[in-house]
């Protein structure tokens, strides 16, 4: 605002997700429109004795088969969660035709991810090597085979973002962003500011998260986050509906290719959507409470609209965080009636979360592909399970149905479990 | 049977386990304090604070709170109703549970109101009433020689073992089956 100088235009120009609805944009998307959900039963560790046995699991044989892109050598070194971005990216590059730009350096990578857990399994075979008193068998350790630095590689986030920009050969900016929530949106925000600035002209941006095993489900068991009451699976992520009792956990990968306008239109290469505006804040309020009024959620709204120089009337869809938490839910929806106040009303609201669960660090990328998608096709995304309307939470959510609408402007809100707060604004492209 | 740990230990060790989870200071502490409006927990602290207290008494305390149970129970919408708010009969119920302890339970409250009710003195009654289930004879040995070397565990002196107590959680169930048989709310 303060500045004269121009900022650079950013269009997106490929995008790729592999989520528990489909191996693909497209296929999730279709899935998505039908109003299907991608929640079942966990198949991936034991879940017996936990209150709650269900989330959003990626076939394992979609990852198979899109792991052509990374060498056998650099697999070993990856996580699950890198290796569902691998997936998303090899789509997203394919699209936006990365490979024919000659000038690596001003590529850059942008990526929200966590890093695998260590498994049970890990823990036991470390066990058995310590004696509880600061003593460790070394040399026992060592004959066993040691304990894998490979697993090491896989904990470190910033492993991740490194090995990514290793295979698509990208030497511009790296960043590595640890948000829990928000992070797939944060890097997306992050990457279109460094395009903006002149940091980089093309970042591949988004975030994974694959944390589906016992040491990354139990944590959030234990502070009641999940939902733990469901008639099936596919009814639990029920976001704005009175009888919704907490988030479905899931796993998934999504990227966008953010470009220069200019750089874009030089290749010739399609341009799928525009970034208008992209606002960050944090609650400074509590650790997992977010807080009452959803100061910080307003916060993030406002700077996105501000940055794109847009009024709240001008925004015709709103891509919601919608949890299904309680917490989640109400303050968003206070959120949006502060900031949009009496054109909130008329602005649908949507959760894709209802169908695909939380894929918490992919969550901002996956949803931000979606919004784009939907604008480009005049199709929002419905809110599955809204069957018991919550009179606290009295907007537009798209119930249950796809709708047919024309879409021009939309944001996209993450809200981290510790206040962090992202919020996209994203356009349908026009000279 | 009666248990012999006074109301005012278990007041002084929910202060003690409050502090330790809020990194604050028992000092200038009140039994009336509401621990989220003016101790300042968050929801994730009850976890920290029940864990505590479990460990200092032996005790299980109650995972779900009484208005979960009233759903459970009597169904959905029995205690809260399609606008949050708690419904008669709950209140009716929480008034004959908390009595003088929480005066503020009324008709059509908002549910979020709830927690921000909880005290120090309410959590403390809650300790005490699982504390109170202590049986008359020891699990174990059979003799009914109860005691308490530290003024918080109860051990058999004639075997030595711990105190098994009712989890907080069946209290809240026997107590709603009790009042409902009795009175005939729902």
């Amino acid at each position: 605002m303060s500045t004269n100088i121009p900022k650079r235009r950013v269009v997106i120009t490929g995008y790729g997700m592999i989520t528990p609805l489909g191996k693909n944009t497209e296929e999730t998307f279709q899935n998505a429109c039908e109003g299907r959900s991608g929640i079942d039963y966990l198949t991936s560790f034991d879940t017996r004795g936990l209150p709650c046995q269900i989330g959003g699991e990626v076939n394992n044989q979609w990852i198979e088969e899109s792991q052509s892109c990374i060498s056998k050598r650099l697999d070993q070194f990856s996580s699950r969660g890198l290796r569902l971005m691998m997936a998303s990216t090899a789509q997203a590059v394919r699209q936006a035709r990365l490979d024919e730009i000659v000038d690596r350096d001003r590529i850059g990578v942008s990526l929200g991810s966590h890093g695998d857990n260590p498994s049970v399994e890990d823990m036991m075979f470390l066990h058995r090597f310590y004696d509880g008193k600061g003593n460790w068998d070394m040399k026992g350790l060592m004959q066993a085979g040691g304990y894998s630095y490979l697993q090491f590689f896989r904990r470190k986030p910033d492993a991740s973002t490194s090995i990514l920009s290793l295979t698509f050969g990208c030497r511009g900016p790296n960043l590595s962003i640890v948000s829990a929530c928000a992070a797939g949106a944060q890097a997306i925000g992050e990457a279109y500011r460094m395009i903006q600035d002149g940091t980089s002209d093309v970042m591949i941006a988004g975030g994974c998260e694959a944390t589906l095993n016992f040491a990354g489900f139990v944590g959030f068991v234990l502070i009641k986050a999940l939902s733990a009451k469901y008639a099936s699976p596919q009814k639990a992520s029920r976001p704005f509906d009175r009888k919704r009792n907490g988030f479905v956990m899931s796993e998934g990968a999504g990227v966008v290719i953010l470009e220069e306008l200019e750089h874009a239109r030089s290749r010739g290469v399609p341009i799928l959507g525009d970034l208008l505006g992209y606002g960050d804040s944090a609650d400074a309020y509590r650790i997992t409470d977010t807080h009452p009024t959803g100061e910080g959620a307003i916060l993030a709204i406002r700077a996105a609209l501000d940055d794109a120089s847009l009024r709240p009337e001008d925004i015709d869809y709103i891509n919601a965080h919608g949890t299904s938490t309680i917490q989640n839910d109400l303050t968003e929806t206070r959120a949006i009636k502060e900031v949009f106040r009496e054109h909130a009303k008329n602005i649908p609201v949507s959760s894709n979360k209802s169908m695909l669960g939380h894929t918490i660090a992919a969550a901002g990328a996956i949803e931000c592909i979606l919004t784009v998608v939907g604008m480009n096709n005049s199709i929002i995304l419905p809110t599955i399970n809204l069957q018991f309307p919550d009179p606290k939470c009295d907007l537009d959510y798209v119930p249950n149905e796809a709708r047919k609408c024309r879409v021009k402007r939309a944001i996209s809100n993450s809200f981290g479990f510790g206040g962090q707060n992202a919020c996209l604004c994203i356009g349908v492209f026009e000279r | 049977m009666q248990n012999f740990i006074s109301e005012q230990k278990v007041i002084d060790e929910v202060k003690k386990a409050v502090a330790e989870t809020l990194s604050s200071d028992v000092t200038g502490m009140d039994a009336e304090n509401s621990l989220i409006k003016d101790l300042g927990a968050e929801s994730l602290d009850f976890l920290d604070i029940n864990y505590r207290l479990e460990q200092t008494f032996g005790i299980k305390m109650a995972r779900h709170f009484i208005l979960e149970h009233i759903e459970e129970m009597f169904g959905e919408g029995s205690a809260i109703d399609e606008n949050g708010h708690l419904t008669d009969k709950a209140v009716q119920l929480l008034k004959i549970r908390f009595g003088e302890d929480l005066p503020e339970f009324r008709p059509e409250m908002d549910m979020d109101e709830v927690p921000t009710l909880i005290t120090i003195k309410s959590m403390a009654s809650g300790v005490m009433d699982i504390l109170n289930s202590l049986p008359d004879k020891c699990a174990h040995c059979g003799n009914s020689a109860w005691k308490s070397d530290d003024g918080v565990r109860i051990k058999c002196s004639a075997c030595n073992e711990y105190a098994g107590f009712t989890s907080g959680d069946d209290l809240i169930q026997d107590w709603l089956k009790k009042v409902q048989d009795e009175k005939k709310i729902f």
